[in-house]
């Protein structure tokens, strides 16, 4: 144990004590909302800032020539496992997590003063989710992702039905949670093959699988290929990639509006890492293996996610099905190996901001209590809440890869790096379908500026927490587009150890 | 300081946001004076910034941030003697008639705006002239092609002024397609659009073929932009605009950015020199067909709108001739004497109540003096009258033509014409302005202008007749000043010493002889009776205009109606619609596999799975 291996885990300890100190707080205080929403707050930011210190230290850790491994077992020379890793990987996958939880904390903001006193019980559970999906992406051994997915899992099962009093919300909860345990079985037992095939439960270190396979050429490949297959799946599955994407709309549908955007856009980047990171950091040398079902997986989620969002009539519906769409663009980046990690990273971050704003405006917007949030509601904002209408324009046209928004820099460098590796015929799909996906967006825009309003559509009021998460994620889309470069630089050097 | 250098493009940009968003409470006089400062500001740091040229300093690259470093294209500015001087006019003369136009466009409903695009233009035009590589040049070439489109429709309750403004852009595309196609040709042989590593390496990488290519290419938007044959249509109809945007965007700044890229680009234009023939043969013809057409003008703007393309070519035809200090000085030297010309005559207008031909003005001279006289100064000027400004500016362009000898002495010739057309035209609109009988209406009643805009004429009347004393062939003041610039560049040189005074004798004679026969034709009491043949067909400008409608404008539309009522409805539109039909039936196919059954979810997933397992094994040669 030294110092490092403190900052290795203080963003989850901030997020763990932060979590304690909301339920202490709501037991001890009557009328505490400000003050969960104050430590909440608080925590994200100082995990945030921890992050920054980390891919600091990263640097002099590398530079004075230490482990970045965590926890292994030294006693054991046989073993050697270590747990938890700390490098420019993990440190930015952080930093974007604890900042989609505050956004999606001051989306969700409105839904926990309507809770009363259960609204510390879901900034509890946004805290621990959070915690869990940083987990993922720090994991050197399979055993800590497992447990990272399933502490979110979890706190998302209960979240997605928060709102109990509504049957769809119960209905969500209890399909995401039975669909989610499957998947998360098929992952268990994808790592217990990996483990059967390479003698290690973890990525790294002496006798981890990276290590193996330098070591190693495996004669009969067939459980280790199981194993790929299997834990791909099981991440797929999080990232609602096609054909494993089918919960998504039902869950985003149900679910509560505040909690949908942390949860889908939370879940993609960790799951999406914690991929990067088995394949990347500790299956490399597999890639032949892996890369052509990653490339399936990708293009069959393009095509399903883009046609069947062409056809929905209910805009979070829409989204959960263009998120099919976007976890193709990403994974698409996957099959350039180390080099699709940046695109991977950047696309991820953009997608994943993108879509906290997104649903905090349909949020903003949709006061249904049934939930979901018909296309109908959506005629003539420009006229009922023209800064709503303007925001959401911005985002769609982020998410359809337009121009002067991070989405267009985002899909370009992930078809890039498909491209020159020489995935041609995904690539040209992956344009294919864009240009589809645009018919998709367009259609809420037209509905928002050209139709009129209906006589007795409500006011549209945003508090200032929503109206804030809206601001900082419109900026932040904007911004990127305008100047990527930044960002661009810093994904080049955030690669899994 | 130097690190500020992109505050000379952010303020007039600040002040064009402002004014364009709050301009209404901002209200009329403020929004003029702070229109003003913003323009005024840029120009003492470009003045502070520029003294340093003049004890020999460095060129500066000033990186402000990165935009497209893969193709050389960074937001970065260069600062050297050339773009210096060029910033230093705009910055000016812009601010000047900035200030005349506080006066001048007094009660307009629009002020506010009127002076956010007028910044607007000024931001675009310092981006145009700083640029450090083509590709923020191209964004500044385009900035300004989008203010003086506004500009020139800013009345655009009339309809003219509407389709002026849109003649004026649409004839600048033409331009702005061959620039660009010359860019993406520099990118192409280069692999990058940086001036500095473009410049360095032409030679090395440029064949000769290739090096016409781009740079007739680049003069295909110089045509555009700075009004040459074939493409300067658009000018004379840009008089619409308010008469200070015509002073300064249709004079002065924003028609020479053709002449800057010529002389910015000459490494290039030096390696073709088939290229330099055409440029310089079409700013010979353009100086006198366009000067022709001045002279059968009724409208005192359009003969100061044919006069600016004729001038212009002066220009181009310096820099196609190498003669690049020749051809910035007469930029600058008109600068100064065509927006005093133009806001002179835009004092006459304001005060004969908008009245603009010049066949109901006569005897102004003894209600307007300041206007008159400052005027006058500008007429000797441009006239080319010893030792006004454009006396030594033009001689030198005139040295230059004879000096590189051969066919160029035709060219020559051709300049010494135009001289005597020049000063022709010129007598010809100050006699009918300000000499002779009353024609004006009995209820005009003619008035000196305020001083906001007396003050700018009598600043631009000392410079239009001083400035040209920075360049005499006694001592190069303005050659020294902008060598490093062109340090990469032969340029052509007028001869000795004999060879030039003998040359400037001939312009001086014709000159002479030039405004003793306007005199001879209308200072004389009874004028002319201007009908018929060619005063027809010159106040007709030759009927280019129709013949360009017949040619080009009409086959264009009848292609365009077909493309969009035929082609576009039933083709494209067919495809897209198809395209819509095919996704959403796709979709509702799907959909039907979207049970809500939990039960059909797990299989699905079990499915999936299964075809991974299928690939897998066989990947791993199970079969």
């Amino acid at each position: 144990m030294n110092n490092a291996s403190f900052l290795a885990v203080a963003p989850e300890v901030i997020l763990l004590a932060g979590a304690l100190l909301v339920i202490i707080s709501a037991v001890m205080l009557e009328h505490s909302r400000k003050e969960w929403g104050f430590i909440a707050g608080l925590s994200f930011v100082v995990a945030m800032v921890l992050s920054v210190l980390q891919w600091r230290a990263v640097d002099t850790l590398i530079a004075e020539g230490n482990d970045l491994l965590f926890f292994s077992a030294r006693n054991l020379p046989v073993l050697r496992l270590p747990m938890v890793v700390m490098d420019h990987y993990s440190a930015f996958a952080g930093f974007v997590l604890f900042a989609v939880g505050l956004l999606g904390l001051g989306a969700a903001w409105r839904l926990v003063e309507r809770l009363g006193s259960r609204g510390a019980e879901f900034v509890t559970l946004v805290l621990l989710s959070v915690a869990g999906l940083h987990m993922m992406t720090m994991s050197a051994n399979i055993i800590v992702m497992f447990l990272g997915l399933e502490t979110a899992s979890i706190s998302f099962y209960v979240l997605a039905g928060f709102t109990r009093e509504r049957p769809e919300s119960d209905e969500a909860a209890v399909k995401y949670f039975l669909l989610g345990s499957l998947a998360s079985a098929i992952f268990v037992y994808g790592a217990a093959l990996l483990f059967a095939s390479t003698g290690s439960t973890s990525f790294y270190g002496a006798g981890g699988m990276k290590n193996f396979f330098v070591t190693t050429i495996l004669g009969e490949p067939g459980v280790l290929l199981l194993g790929i297959g299997f834990v791909i799946v099981g991440l797929a599955f999080k990232v609602s990639a096609a054909p494993f994407h089918q919960w998504a709309p039902d869950v985003y549908q149900g679910a509560p509006t505040g909690a949908v955007g942390l949860m889908a856009a939370g879940v993609k980047v960790a799951g999406f890492v914690a991929l990067g990171r088995i394949l990347i950091g500790a299956l490399p040398s597999q890639i032949d293996d892996w890369a052509p079902i990653l490339a399936i997986i990708a293009g069959l989620s393009m095509i399903i996610g883009v046609v069947l969002a062409a056809v929905q009539t209910d805009v979070k519906r829409l989204l959960a099905y263009s998120g099919v769409s976007h976890a193709g663009y990403i994974m698409m980046a996957f099959v350039a190996g180390v080099d699709g990690i940046g695109p991977m990273l950047f696309y991820v971050t953009v997608y994943a901001v993108t879509l906290v704003g997104a649903f905090a405006i349909v949020g903003v917007v949709s006061r249904h209590s049934s939930g979901g949030s018909p296309i109908e509601d959506w005629s003539g904002l420009s006229r009922r809440s023209p800064e709503m209408a303007w925001s959401m324009l911005i985002l769609l046209l982020a998410m359809g890869g337009i121009p002067f928004t991070a989405g267009f820099v985002a899909k370009l460098s992930s078809f890039t790096a498909a491209a020159s590796a020489d995935y041609l015929w995904l690539t040209i799909l992956a344009l294919l379908t864009t240009v589809v996906g645009l018919y998709v967006y367009f259609r809420i825009a037209a509905t928002m500026f050209l139709n009129a309003p209906d006589e007795d559509a409500p006011a549209i009021e945003a508090p200032t927490p929503a109206r804030m998460t809206i601001a900082a994620v419109v900026v932040t889309v904007v911004v990127l587009g305008v100047d990527p470069w930044p960002l661009l630089d810093l994904v080049r050097e955030a690669l899994p150890l | 300081m130097i690190d500020y250098l992109w505050l000379l493009i952010a303020l007039p940009l600040l002040g064009a946001l402002t004014l364009i968003v709050l301009g209404k409470r901002i209200g009329e006089p403020a929004s003029g004076w702070l229109a003003s400062t913003l323009v005024a500001i840029p120009f003492i740091m470009a003045v502070i910034l520029a003294v340093p040229f003049a004890g020999g300093a460095e060129t500066e690259h000033v990186y402000v941030f990165s935009w497209i470093p893969v193709i050389g294209a960074n937001a970065s500015l260069l600062w050297d003697p050339l773009s210096a001087l060029m910033a230093l006019i705009v910055t000016g003369v812009g601010g000047l008639i900035h200030i005349y136009s506080i006066g001048y466009m007094h009660g307009d409903d629009r002020y506010p705006r009127f002076f956010g695009y007028m910044n607007l233009f000024i931001g675009s035009m310092l981006t145009l002239v700083l640029a450090d590589n083509f590709a923020l040049m191209f964004v500044g070439w385009e900035l300004v092609g989008l203010s003086s489109y506004l500009l020139i429709s800013f009345w655009f309750s009339k309809p003219s002024a509407a389709a002026a403004g849109k003649k004026a852009f649409i004839v600048n595309r033409i331009g702005d397609w061959g620039f660009l196609v010359a860019l993406m040709m520099i990118f192409a042989a280069f692999g990058t659009l940086d001036f500095a590593i473009v410049f360095a390496r032409a030679g090395g990488v440029l064949s000769v073929g290739m090096a016409t290519a781009i740079t007739l290419m680049l003069f295909v938007g110089a045509t555009g932009k700075s009004a040459q044959l074939p493409l300067y249509v658009w000018l004379p109809d840009a008089m619409e605009g308010p008469t200070p945007v015509s002073a300064l965007i249709h004079a002065a700044t924003m028609v020479t950015a053709g002449v800057y890229m010529i002389a910015r680009t000459a490494a290039l234009f030096e390696l073709a020199p088939v290229s330099l023939a055409v440029v310089a043969t079409v700013g010979a013809l353009t100086a006198l067909f366009a000067a022709t057409l001045a002279v059968g003008q009724r409208d005192i703007k359009k003969v100061l709108a044919y006069s600016t393309i004729s001038q212009l070519g002066y220009m181009i035809m310096a820099v196609g001739l190498t003669a690049l200090t020749a051809g910035i000085f007469h930029l600058m030297t008109h600068a100064f004497f065509k927006a005093l010309l133009f806001l002179a005559a835009g004092s006459v207008i304001h005060a004969m109540s908008s009245e603009q031909d010049m066949w109901k003005m006569g005897g102004l001279r003894k209600y307007m003096p300041t206007t008159f006289v400052t005027m006058v100064i500008a007429w000797l000027a441009i006239s080319g009258v010893f030792p006004l400004s454009g006396f030594w500016s033009k001689d030198e362009i005139l040295g230059a033509a004879f000096a590189k000898g051969g066919w160029f002495i035709g060219l020559w010739a051709i300049g010494v014409i135009t001289a005597l057309i020049t000063a022709f035209y010129m007598t010809r609109l100050i006699i009918l302005t300000f000499f002779g009988e009353k024609r004006w209406d009995p209820d005009a009643h003619p008035h000196e202008s305020p001083s906001t805009m007396t003050i700018p004429l009598m600043v631009l009347a000392f410079f239009a007749a001083v400035i040209g004393l920075w360049n005499t062939p006694v001592r190069l003041g303005l050659e020294h000043f902008l060598e490093p610039a062109f340090e990469n560049v032969t340029q052509v040189h007028a001869l000795g010493n004999l060879t030039v005074t003998a040359l400037a004798l001939i312009s001086l004679a014709v000159v002479t002889v030039g405004i003793l026969l306007a005199y001879h034709r209308y200072g004389r009491g009874e004028l002319p009776a201007e009908d018929g043949g060619y005063w027809a067909a010159a106040l007709d400008g030759y009927g280019v205009d129709d013949l360009y409608g017949k040619v080009i404008v009409a086959p264009g539309k009848a292609a365009a109606t077909w493309l969009a009522m035929i082609f576009d409805v039933r083709v494209v539109d067919g495809i897209v619609n198809g395209l819509a039909v095919v996704t959403k039936a796709f979709g509702s196919s799907l959909r039907v596999l979207q049970t809500g059954w939990v039960r059909s979810y797990g299989a699905g997933i079990v499915a999936g799975s299964l075809g991974v397992i299928l690939w897998l094994l066989l990947r791993g040669g199970a079969f």
